[in-house]
């Protein structure tokens, strides 16, 4: 059965956009700015785990948390040494999203210099046969991946439901003015917010490093879907993000039905444009705030 | 007259700097961040290479390239309307994400990644201008045209409507003024320049592929204006000089070439992020990116 098949392939590919879309989507609440770099966080984590794991030979699983810790790393980072500084001269959201365009194309050509422009592989799990459910073929590393982006988002609702940690964040996403006049220290939230997006974009770029190779305008792509999955779903909203990233990932697959496969970033583009233009707060998001 | 390497250097600074001005008239002018300008470039690199190579004589197929770059930038400023700042970025660079993997996928037009060759020079007639000199004659007559009409523009009735509309819309639309179709217009001519100067970069090099309009030309002309100032149209000339010949030197250092192109876009990237840490308004800007 090919729709069930492109079913499958479609939750693997939403849930690696889940991840992505979800630490987008909490920078974004907490920032309001759009941090298009995100992708490339993933790219850099990659060839920091091909790094660990290939070239220093490190066991993979002690590889995945430095690569985790790494990735958070980077968001503190990213923050510190670029977005504080542009926030603190009061430079508009357009200025910040056009350096992160500019950190995006930095990071980028920075992987190419340091690994080649050829495709990296881990080699870790040899290929495996698939397992056959009702003529789909499906992976154990791909039950893996949706498994793994399942526990880690519920986790991260849990947190930001339940966790002191997470209501400031929420009370930041909601009116930064007023949290701040409670007494949230925003700068503070900003910068968790920067690495736990950051580390979970970490987490996603082992998945993906897994499945498929690293390259370093990988980044690009990943961006594009993580931020339209969240776009459709409510940038403000966790949960809106995941809903979102899940109908991008089987809009996709079913779309290449009709289309060359190609075609399949311009197939996120064009649901950007719908949502963005008719429906901009997303399918779940705040109905104010999102559009100024 | 030059030698060939500065004649090459200058023929793509001309072209660069039509990108840059044209993108200033939207950006600077009319405080439209448009990311998707590269699309009209790339628009009118095929649109002129296709039709002279279907043997439409040259003046035709130029002037084809921007009135086609100058329709799209039409429906895309319709689509565009009602959304501001980082969105209307957004979009419009997803626009040029869509434009850029139509010529990759419809290689029944455009051969896809293998690109068009051959692609003729130009010629009217009897007379083909074979020569770069002769082909940096043309493009330095189009770029002093250009920024001549930008120049009276830009100080006209018509350019100063466009600047009240950049610094308050509402405030324009209250006082009668038609907003969109201030808007559209800078955005059509924008457009028209933009696919003015992609004929002219197809026609030189004889040869395009999808890569010469991607994300990282994007940041390239973004680079060109913001370092020139927005709202200054001296600025984007001079930035277009500044930033194609400062690549120059890790030629002349002698860095191989497989390293010499990653670095000019870290050179580049590096060159944004300084200017809009340090000195956000460039070198003459006269307003903020907003």
């Amino acid at each position: 059965m090919i729709a069930f098949q492109l079913l499958i392939n479609g939750l693997i590919a939403g849930s690696i956009y889940a991840l992505i879309a979800s630490g987008f989507s909490l920078i974004y609440a907490t920032n309001r700015f759009v941090h298009f770099a995100h992708g490339t966080t993933v790219t850099v984590s990659a060839y920091l785990l091909f790094a660990l794991f290939s070239r220093l030979s490190l066991p993979f699983f002690i590889a995945s948390i430095l690569t985790i810790v790494g990735s958070g790393f980077l968001g503190w980072l990213m923050y510190v040494a670029l977005y504080r500084p542009l926030k603190q001269r009061g430079s508009s959201n357009a200025i910040l999203l056009v350096a992160s365009i500019g950190l995006m194309i930095l990071l980028e050509n920075l992987m190419l210099l340091i690994f080649g422009a050829d495709v990296k592989t881990l080699n870790y799990l040899t290929v495996s046969k698939g397992l056959e459910i009702s003529g789909a073929v499906i992976t154990p590393l791909q039950i893996t991946i949706i498994a793994v982006a399942f526990v880690l988002l519920l986790v991260l609702w849990l947190l930001t439901r339940k966790t002191k940690l997470g209501i400031t964040m929420r009370a930041v996403a909601d009116n930064e003015e007023l949290a701040r006049i409670s007494g949230i220290n925003t700068d503070k939230v900003a910068i968790q917010s920067f690495i736990l997006g950051s580390a979970i974009a970490g987490l996603a770029a082992i998945l993906v490093a897994l499945e498929q190779n690293i390259e370093p305008v990988m980044g690009t792509s990943l961006i594009v879907k993580g931020f339209t999955g969240a776009v459709i779903g409510g940038v403000t909203s966790l949960p809106g993000a995941v809903m979102g990233s899940y109908i991008l990932g089987l809009a996709e697959n079913y779309g290449i039905w009709f289309l060359p496969s190609g075609y399949k970033d311009a197939i996120a583009f064009v649901l950007l444009f719908v949502f963005l233009l008719w429906r901009p707060t997303g399918l779940l998001g705040l109905s104010k705030g999102t559009r100024d | 007259m030059f030698t060939p390497y500065a004649t090459h250097i200058l023929i793509l600074i001309g072209i660069y700097a039509l990108l840059g001005l044209s993108l200033n008239l939207v950006l600077g002018f009319t405080g439209l961040l448009n990311l998707g300008h590269i699309a009209f470039f790339g628009i009118g690199a095929y649109t002129s290479a296709l039709l002279t190579l279907a043997g439409v004589p040259f003046p035709l197929a130029l002037l084809a390239a921007g009135l086609l770059a100058s329709v799209f930038g039409f429906f895309l400023m319709l689509a565009v309307r009602k959304i501001k700042g980082d969105y209307l970025a957004l979009v419009t660079l997803g626009f040029s994400f869509v434009v850029y993997s139509i010529f990759l996928n419809w290689t029944g037009l455009t051969r896809g990644p293998l690109g068009i060759p051959g692609i003729p020079k130009p010629s009217l007639g009897m007379f083909t201008l074979a020569s770069n000199q002769g082909y940096l004659v043309l493009v330095l007559i189009i770029v002093v045209l250009t920024s001549l009409f930008l120049w009276r523009l830009t100080r006209s009735r018509f350019g100063r409507v466009l600047e009240a509309v950049r610094d308050d819309d509402l405030a324009a639309s209250v006082l009668g003024k038609p907003v969109f179709r201030l808007q559209a217009q800078s955005m059509m001519l924008s457009s028209f320049i933009a696919g003015i100067a992609g004929s002219l970069f197809a026609h030189y090099l004889t040869y395009i592929d999808p890569t010469s309009f991607f994300l990282s030309e994007i940041i390239l002309v973004l680079t060109i204006v913001i370092i020139g100032g927005l709202g200054s149209l001296r600025g984007s000339v001079i930035a277009a000089v500044i930033i194609l010949v400062i690549p120059e030197v890790l030629r002349f250092v002698g860095l191989p070439s497989a390293i010499v192109g990653p670095m000019r876009q870290i050179l580049y990237a590096v060159l944004l992020i300084g200017v809009l840490l340090l000195k956000p308004r460039g070198l003459f800007g006269r307003v903020d990116l907003t």
